[in-house]
């Protein structure tokens, strides 16, 4: 099986190839340039370096969110156009359960976070030492403070050490985190710090695998957050 | 194949050799955005993520097409809500890679102009274009087809944002122009009156702001008076809005001496003002044309159809193009 995995969740582009078990080309870009500009420029390239053409993917995978509203749309909108006109399946992952594979066999409580805004990450909380991450809890928004209690919460809970936070969510907060986590904190080097179409690819493939795959018409991203109008509708303010 | 996601309406259509219309679909988001009281940009770009393949995949079985059938694929890429346009365009984009069709970016503006040319082949050149709707009032100069150039717009508020907002003021409810229009029906312009501004009587330029805020001042007052009558200020209000609008349209017809007068947006769906309009072209001997009513809002047929102008020039659109809020161009 030839997958096709799609990442524009978050300030990072990222396309990868992989057939079966095997990686054949990731493209990765943290930089400033638009998913709009770059997403399909890298589809593209990938593609044609490994002598391939859309026809042959026989599914695609993409970031279904938490993270940037317009980046997740970017990203779904082009799985669909992909999917529609090849014919062929997308698999749906958690951005954070993407991060968290990054660092697949750690016996760590392993902590992606993501920049949320408004002063929240958008946080997860897995343990890794199976096949495939483990949720311990919801993926959800909240503030650093809130993130760092359950932390803490969690890691007493599960007997774990060691906490390791990745994800561009940790940045903003850095000298928080390590004031508050002290020396169960652990950070992951740079190459995997960050959102990795690779591993997107390899959840994705265990789930096609399985037949988990989207209705392509209804799939939409997870936001975990309302919209700033919808919530204050919501509250009675409009 | 054409696609608009530009506001609030996912749309996508089959039009054949910019004429045909093989299918014309519209999913309209008003009744959702209308709980705000207008169009909220980020609640259209969760409708329009949800809606675009259903309404892609309705398109092409109306015209009865398999998606292989399409010779190429256009969408509105400016200028519009920001992340609404990304949608549409960004399906747009893999849509067509994966077909390997060519891709089309297509001007809103000029998408809805071009209207005029699915519906009409007798117009003539040179023509002047009042684009009237939510987000723009602009006057054209068009000397042919796909010419452009913009000879005056206006300094606030477009014709349509007053509507809305006045109709919000009023209690008309959302969109503003049909509440209007319905409620000028029941009333008579002339029992209150409200300004016509002009501006510079020699350019195109037009304001609405201050319209707007002599009718809230007006409501007020005669709400004081205890003399209100809704259906007279809304009669008022278009009245004086759609005068400006013909009048300065009228004018540039003379000053470039065109054959032709168009209308196009939204707004151009106002019956108050296609009947001035019609009325004072045949004074002066000139055909005005609009489109009809369903082709006035936002659709996808008129992008569909004035995408061809673009592929018969072989003006396609790269793999990294992107979308615009603004104008860029017109
Ligand atoms: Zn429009």
């Amino acid at each position: 099986m030839l997958i096709l995995a799609i990442d524009s969740a978050t300030p990072v582009a990222g396309v990868a190839l992989l057939n079966e078990e095997k990686l054949i080309k990731e493209e990765f870009s943290n930089y400033k340039k638009t998913h709009s500009e770059t997403l399909m420029v890298m589809v593209d390239r990938v593609l044609r370096e490994c002598q391939c053409t859309i026809g042959q993917v026989d599914a695609f995978a993409v970031t279904i969110g938490p993270g940037s509203f317009t980046g997740l749309r970017i990203g779904l909108a082009a799985v669909k156009g992909l999917s529609m006109a090849t014919g062929k399946p997308v698999t749906g992952v958690s951005t954070l359960d993407t991060l968290a594979y990054n660092l697949w066999g750690s016996d760590a409580l392993v902590c992606p976070l993501l920049d949320a805004r408004k002063q929240e990450v958008y946080c997860g909380f897995y343990d890794v030492t199976d096949a495939v991450p483990y949720a311990l809890s919801e993926n959800l928004a909240c503030s650093p403070a809130e993130f760092t209690a359950k932390a803490r919460d969690m890691a007493r809970e599960k007997k774990k050490d060691c906490i390791i936070l990745l994800g561009d969510g940790y940045y903003p907060y850095a000298d928080f985190f390590q004031q508050q986590l002290g020396n169960s904190l652990q950070i992951p080097p740079p190459h995997l710090m960050l959102p990795r179409a690779a591993a997107l690819g390899s959840l994705g493939l265990k789930k096609a695998h399985k037949g988990e795959f989207e209705d392509i018409f209804k799939l939409r991203p997870v936001y975990i957050r309302l919209s700033e109008a919808e919530y204050r509708l919501g509250r009675g303010e409009l | 194949m054409g696609i608009e996601t530009s506001c609030d309406e996912t749309a996508a259509a089959v039009v054949k050799n910019g004429k045909e219309i093989l299918s014309n679909v519209i999913n309209s988001q008003i009744n959702i955005h209308s709980q705000f009281g207008g169009v909220v940009p980020e609640v259209a770009s969760r409708q329009h993520i949800e809606n675009i393949g259903p309404v892609v995949d309705a398109a092409f079985r109306e015209a009865g097409l398999a998606y292989s059938d399409i010779d190429a694929v256009a969408v509105t890429n400016r200028p519009g809500l920001i992340g609404a346009l990304l949608v549409g365009l960004s399906f747009a984009k893999s849509f067509a890679y994966a077909l390997q069709r060519p891709l089309l970016a297509v001007n809103h503006l000029e998408g809805h102009i071009y209207a005029n040319f699915l519906e009409h082949s007798d117009i003539e050149f040179p023509a002047v274009c009042l684009v009237v709707s939510g987000g723009h009032t602009s006057l054209l100069y068009m000397s042919s087809i796909g010419e452009y150039e913009l000879i005056g717009q206006t300094r606030d508020d477009a014709a349509g944002e007053a509507f809305d907002k006045v109709a919000r003021f009023l209690g008309l409810g959302y969109p503003g122009g049909p509440a209007i229009q319905k409620a000028a029906e029941k009333g008579k312009p002339g029992r209150v009156v409200l300004p016509r501004v002009y501006l510079d009587r020699n350019d195109f330029e037009f304001s609405f702001s201050g319209l707007k805020t002599a009718s809230m001042n007006q409501w007020n007052k005669l709400k004081r008076k205890g003399s209100a009558d809704v259906n007279d200020l809304a009669a008022e209000f278009q009245a004086a809005l759609v005068e400006v609008l013909v009048e300065k349209t009228m004018q540039a017809a003379a000053k470039y001496k065109v054959r032709s007068i168009l209308m196009a947006g939204g707004v151009a769906a106002n019956q108050e003002l296609r009947n001035l309009m019609k009325n004072r072209g045949q004074d002066i001997g000139l055909l005005v044309h609009y489109p009809s009513l369903s082709l006035c809002t936002d659709n996808a047929a008129m992008i569909a159809g004035n995408a061809y102008i673009s592929y018969i020039r072989g003006n396609f659109a790269p793999l990294n193009v992107n979308a615009y809020p603004g104008l860029l161009s017109l």
